[in-house]
């Protein structure tokens, strides 16, 4: 019997989580330096959900911005997950920064472009992560970010089923679901992602609640206490209160100066109190807060640069260091290439007419309201031909019905004819009588 | 069995359903061991039912036992009922989707209810107040853990379902079926229904949803549109929803077969039963 000392070797130990401890780990037959996370079955309540989850979504999420799941060892009484190695997670690597925790304005950004290319991903693929915090996103060496943790994530389809809302670590849990919304979605999501984008550029957790209600406050102290008017329906969230004090929305900029103007405004729309009206991850990656997106200078612990560099440094200036890392940023940059030519084009054209970035914002808010307006005239359009066709279909219904009939009868062999004896217990459908609707 | 490793075939996303090939639903493993199909097929209807009566008992959604009878259905794809019991499956399948569709529920829920059940099956109508304890109690417990690990490696953790009832409901909405209610029953217990049959291995659950309103639809005498046909403007196959609903028809011309085996040393039993009556039945007509 293989057990998890056979394949790999056990090294030191990287982080201890909630229900699992993670150790560096070596495969025996390639020495390759990988993670692992081993979770102790409990004899009464079997396999823990965390890994249920984890492993069933992770094994089939294979992108550069989530951590890949390499294997799985079940023993007896443990189960071993193998991941890729990463050297850090955000987490610690802030701390460890001599800036009160202040990262690099150019690396936070080239962080924050890469997780929210990773929660892109995970949605596009029906996935919610659910639990994004800075210990949950790990780093390397060459700068990379990747997702890490999916022992909360969630598949969702078509929203039949209601979520748990024990989810997501107090901090960086959204206003939605705070209130006690149990059908949350994708934008579940981007409220912590706007929570770690803001405390990547102040060194500070941005609200860092002790209970429920006081993590509500400290929301409202910044963003002002909600209203029906800026957010519809919120009265009926559960644990809507009408007797909460009124505060007033206060400057965003306030509490993470280091941000620039198109920065804070990206942290406003993902911050929207509304989950209808938070930017999609899609969408963030498109806002022009990127345009000037580049790959920073790689090396995880070196100098903080006291001055921001105002022209974006990029890789082709230090040719020294970019050749050294050339290898490890391939990949990165091929991927980047073709979304900062589009984003170049896009940026060009607005330049021509008017280069304010008051003005882009504005220009870029036209832009996605009138493709909006445009695919909901095609919308409408698709239901008069739909209606059209419908009508006309209806005239022709006594010959069809007939002609199809028999078509069914004749085509639908062996099975559909005996079932014809059996068509009186067919008709309610229903053998156990169970599950009704809704 | 202790390694498990991931060949997963990167150009298909399989939080979709996989969907078995002919080859697989024609050769399942315990067609291999020996087991006649029809004993198989009756087998696997059973685990289902005990499914979908348990989940009732314990106030689970639909979903979650949907969720359940496909992993069951899923399995003894991938291995023979002489392996794992369909009790032991059976019960694994609850406790496991359960978890995979977040619902809060005991494992002693699960045993006693599982126990009622068996009783029920075999006859026995004394009622206990509560069968959680002793011998009995521990063993279903420890059936239901090892069955709960026997699908999640055969699987390879690939337990993420995705049901047709939400389509379904889609569907109705936009052929403007919602306010039948008749109809909409119906049509919503072929999809329960069908749990017990191997649809859910073969189609996407599009289609299986569009496959239950054509039938219910028929079955209302409920006229539905035809030029152009209502089911390619969900990009269904006609094809595939006249098997389908010849599957879900079948199903309830089945009579169910009482005293079949649950537990492993009475499917070995009556295996041998059945191979018995067979030589007696050849040797008698020898002359
Ligand atoms: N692939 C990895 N490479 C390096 N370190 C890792 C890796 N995965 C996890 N770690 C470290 O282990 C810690 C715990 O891991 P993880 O978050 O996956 O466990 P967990 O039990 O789910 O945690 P919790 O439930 O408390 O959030 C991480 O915060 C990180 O420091
Ligand atoms: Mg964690």
């Amino acid at each position: 019997m293989a057990s998890a000392a056979d394949k790999y070797i056990r090294l030191e130990k990287l982080g201890e989580g909630t229900y699992a401890t993670v150790y560096k780990g070596k495969a025996v037959n390639t020495g390759e330096i990988l993670a692992l996370k081993e979770i102790n079955l409990d004899v009464e309540e079997g396999a823990p959900s965390t890994a249920i989850r984890e492993i069933s979504l992770m094994k089939e999420l294979r992108h550069p911005n989530i951590v890949r799941l390499h294997d799985v060892i079940h023993t007896e009484k443990t189960l071993t997950l193998v991941f890729e190695f990463m050297d850090q997670d955000l987490k610690k690597y802030m701390d460890t920064l001599n800036t009160q925790g202040m990262i690099e304005p150019q690396r936070a950004k080239w962080f924050m472009f890469q997780l929210l290319r990773g929660i892109a991903f995970c949605h596009d693929n029906r996935v919610l992560h659910r639990d994004l915090k800075p210990q949950n996103l790990l780093i390397n060496q060459k700068l990379e970010l990747k997702l890490g943790d999916f022992g909360l994530a969630r598949a969702f389809g078509i929203p039949v089923n209601t979520f748990s809302n024990e989810v997501v670590t107090l901090w960086y849990r959204a206003p939605d679901v705070l209130l006690g919304s149990r059908n949350y979605s994708t934008s579940i999501d981007i409220w912590s992602a706007g929570c770690i984008f803001a405390e990547m550029y102040s060194g500070k957790p941005l609200f860092p609640g002790k209970t429920n209600e006081d993590q509500l406050q400290k929301i409202f102290k910044l963003l002002g206490t909600p209203n029906e008017q800026i957010w519809p329906r919120m009265s009926e969230l559960p644990e809507f209160r009408a007797d909460w004090p009124r505060h007033l929305r206060q400057h965003l900029q306030t509490r993470v100066p280091a941000l620039d103007y198109t920065g804070i405004d990206l942290l406003g729309r993902m911050l929207m109190y509304d989950p209808t009206q938070r930017i999609s991850a899609k969408d963030a990656l498109q806002h022009v807060f990127f345009n000037d997106i580049t790959m920073p200078h790689p090396g995880l612990h070196g100098p903080y640069p006291h001055s921001i560099p105002s022209p974006a440094m990029t890789p082709q200036r230090h040719n020294g260091v970019a050749a050294v890392n050339a290898a490890n940023t391939a990949a990165y940059m091929n991927q980047l290439q073709q979304q900062q030519q589009q984003q170049q084009q896009i940026a060009v054209q607005q330049q021509l007419q008017q280069p304010t970035p008051h003005v882009l914002l504005q220009q870029q808010q036209l832009l996605q309201q009138q493709q909006a307006f445009q695919n909901q005239q095609v919308l409408q359009a698709q239901a008069q031909v739909l209606q059209q066709q419908q009508q006309a279909l209806q005239q022709q219904i006594h010959a069809q019905q007939q002609q199809q009939a028999f078509m069914m009868n004749g085509r639908g062999a062996g099975s559909l004819q005996d079932a014809a004896m059996s068509m009186d217990a067919a008709q309610q459908g229903g053998m156990g009588g169970q599950g009704y609707m809704g | 069995m202790a390694v498990l490793s991931f060949a997963v075939d990167p150009s298909k996303l399989s939080l979709q359903n996989s969907v078995l090939t002919l080859a697989q639903l024609e050769c399942t493993p315990s067609a291999d061991d020996g087991l006649p199909t029809a004993l198989e097929q009756e087998l696997r209807a059973l685990g289902c039912e005990f499914i979908q009566s348990a989940g009732s008992l314990l106030r689970l959604p639909q979903v979650a036992m949907a969720t359940a009878q496909v992993l069951l259905q899923r399995y003894y794809y991938t291995a023979s009922l002489k392996l794992a019991s369909i009790l032991d499956i059976a019960m694994g399948a609850v406790f496991l989707a359960a978890k995979v569709e977040e619902q809060q529920c005991r494992v002693k829920d699960i045993v006693n209810v599982f126990c009622w059940l068996i009783d029920t099956y075999r006859g026995i109508t004394t009622r206990v107040e509560t069968y959680a304890i002793g011998a009995r109690f521990n063993e279903l417990k420890e059936g239901m853990a090892a069955g709960e690990m026997r699908i999640l490696c055969k699987l390879g953790f690939n337990v993420q379902v995705q049901q047709p009832h939400g389509f379904m409901i889609n569907y109705m909405q936009s052929l403007d079926l919602a306010e039948n209610e008749e109809l909409a029953q119906t049509a919503w217990n072929y999809l329960n229904d069908g749990l017990r049959t191997h649809i859910y291995v073969c189609y996407q659950p599009s289609t299986i949803a569009g496959a239950a309103i054509y039938l219910a639809a028929r079955m209302h005498g409920v006229k539905l549109p035809t030029a152009p046909p209502w089911w390619e403007v969900f990009d269904i196959e006609l094809t595939d929803m006249e098997d389908i609903a010849g599957h879900l028809v079948a199903l309830y011309s089945r009579t169910p077969s009482t005293g079949l085996p649950l537990t492993l040393d009475e499917l070995e039993r009556y295996v041998d039963q059945i191979e018995a009556q067979e030589r007696l039945a050849s040797a008698t007509l020898k002359p």
